[in-house]
């Protein structure tokens, strides 16, 4: 059965539509489409390309990094299922945790087709300072047990950026790593709009709630911006579109009024 | 430990769960399956059934917040890797028993209050003996906790459930089967996981046996609670059924006694295999009043 194909979840009473769509169920019939048959997020069909040595050193770069991205997330999800404040919020976010721990392991798994022996100690090597640091803010919101900081670090920000830099990488990628990153990329939607409705209607319900997340929003700008920059430097982005990148960034965090 | 670590990786749980004895299912059972019209007109029976499904509503709660709460220390990142597919699996085991409270005529207003009302307890303060654990980060007494202990319990208790309503309850018995499977992949992985590491924190182990101790004297209580008194007396003459048998006992006519015993004594059973094998020795806890 799949309910993504059978009906619109949208059409359906605001609590009943959370009940669906932060379901297990839910999340079960929707990765099946996109996940089943692709082992380790790739196609068995594909076929992979010769990659010449520099472009294979910057992928290795940029899949560590996504690595430590997916790190951060699967810890940041994983203590979110602890804070979440209702059934609904604490069964989806067990999903993230499933979704980031395979965002992880489909990334390790492509950093050894790639020959890298040891990936854990070249992530160590290569991870970018301001990703390190984001992670770092990230995880402290967590253990503060600040909710809504840390959904809008995590699945505003993070997800944001993971979508955005994933999207671009992917119209460019060898077709393994394409075939890796169109999965990673339905998931990081479907995380990214959590967020979205999650603080979207703790702020309607609380608008004082805008000021503290625009204060944190300021404290995690240089680090988005380093983390921006440097990743979209490694898959080799134009200029003109890189600028385009940060505006989609800046209109998830208008729509939440935080500008 | 890397080559066994690869058997839990997600990769594995997608081809064995989703793509595998998952499929097609909703909530665990076949689509056109549906709770028995004897319980379901029955208040009796329907309190009872309530009753029985708040405890592994609280049980699975437990172990959604143990294992996602130890991904964060976990020492390598196989198993984090292992401990969010194990968060996956438990959010659904929460999701399908608390799915069957709905299908039992609890309303989604009154789930708070009638898990309050009916869970036992012996099995919160058992909760809170892993979770403790667990908020302090340590790794090897919360996967002990977990993935034996806890998991050891659900697995002989689901047993048990599955066989007794095979012929009686369908519906229950599939979504049983598939936390069953669930339960035994995470038992696999605290035996294998520990042993390992039990041998590189030998001063650990006093203090693990100590909690092993704990939460077996909470449970054998939540054993007593639950078979014990006239509310739990069958309120009518059960028919034999042959499928019901359990470690040689016909739970279909086994008194409540007799259903106590073979349970306790098949769960104790398993812990001493289970301990035993991680470098653990049971400890026999006082018996509870």
């Amino acid at each position: 059965m799949s309910v993504v194909d059978e009906f619109d979840p949208h059409a359906l009473a605001e609590q009943d539509f959370l009940d669906e769509v932060h379901s297990f169920q839910f999340w079960f019939d929707s990765v099946e489409g996109y996940l089943s048959d692709r082992p380790y997020g790739r196609l068995e069909t594909t076929v992979d390309e010769p990659i010449d040595d520099a472009r294979r050193e910057r992928l290795i770069t940029t899949l560590c990094n996504y690595s430590v991205g997916e790190t951060a997330a699967l810890e940041g999800a994983a203590g979110l299922v602890q804070l979440a404040p209702d059934r609904n919020s604490k069964i989806f976010m067990a999903t993230q945790v499933a979704d980031e721990a395979r965002h992880l392991e489909v990334f390790l798994h492509r950093l050894r087709e790639l020959g890298v022996a040891d990936p854990e100690a070249e992530i160590e090597r290569r991870a970018q300072p301001a990703l390190v640091d984001f992670k770092g803010a990230l995880l402290d919101l967590v253990a503060e047990g600040d909710w809504q900081a840390a959904v809008f670090a995590q699945n505003v920000v993070l997800e944001t950026m993971e979508y955005t830099v994933f999207r671009l990488h992917a119209a460019n990628a060898d077709p393994v790593t394409r075939d890796v990153l169109a999965g990673v990329i339905s998931d990081e939607r479907r995380h990214a709009g959590f967020g979205e409705n999650d603080l979207g209607r703790s702020l309607a319900a609380d608008p004082s709630g805008r000021a503290r997340l625009r204060e944190i929003r300021t404290g995690l700008d240089a680090m988005v911006v380093g983390v921006f920059e440097a990743a979209l430097a490694d898959i080799g982005a134009p200029a003109g579109e890189r600028s385009q990148l940060a505006h989609e960034y800046l209109d998830t965090i208008e729509r939440l009024g935080l500008t | 430990m890397t080559q066994f670590l690869a058997q839990y990786s997600i990769q594995r749980w997608m081809e064995m769960c989703p793509q595998g004895y998952l499929e097609d299912t909703v909530y665990g059972h076949e689509p056109n399956e549906h709770e028995p019209a004897v319980i379901l007109d029955d208040d009796d029976e329907r309190e009872a059934a309530i009753r029985t499904t708040v405890g592994l509503v609280v049980g699975e709660r437990c172990a959604l917040a143990a294992s996602s709460g130890l991904i964060n220390a976990a020492p390598d990142y196989p198993s984090k890797r292992f401990l969010a597919t194990q968060t996956l699996d438990e959010a659904r085991h929460v999701e399908v028993f608390t799915q069957r409270l709905f299908d039992l005529g609890v309303t989604a207003d009154n789930l708070e209050s009638t898990i309050d009302r009916y869970a036992n307890p012996n099995l919160v303060k058992f909760a809170e003996v892993l979770l403790e654990k667990v908020a302090a980060g340590d790794f090897l007494a919360g996967v002990v906790g977990q993935n034996i202990v806890l998991e050891g319990l659900a697995f002989s208790v689901f047993e048990m459930l599955e066989a007794g309503n095979r012929e009686f309850n369908p519906k229950f018995a599939h979504t049983l089967s598939g936390t069953i499977a669930d339960e035994r992949r995470h038992v696999g992985f605290g035996e294998n996981r520990i042993g390992s590491l039990i041998a590189q924190h030998p001063e650990k182990k006093a203090e693990i046996e100590r909690m092993q101790q704990e939460m077996t004297y909470y449970m054998l209580a939540v054993f007593a609670d639950s078979f014990r008194g006239d509310d739990n007396k069958p309120k009518s003459a059960p028919e034999p059924t042959a499928s019901a048998e359990w470690h040689g006992t016909n739970l279909s006519t086994a008194s409540p006694e007799e259903m106590e015993a073979v349970l306790a004594n098949t769960v104790l059973g398993e812990f001493k295999t289970r301990l035993a094998r991680v470098g653990i020795e049971y400890q026999t806890p006082r018996v509870p009043a």
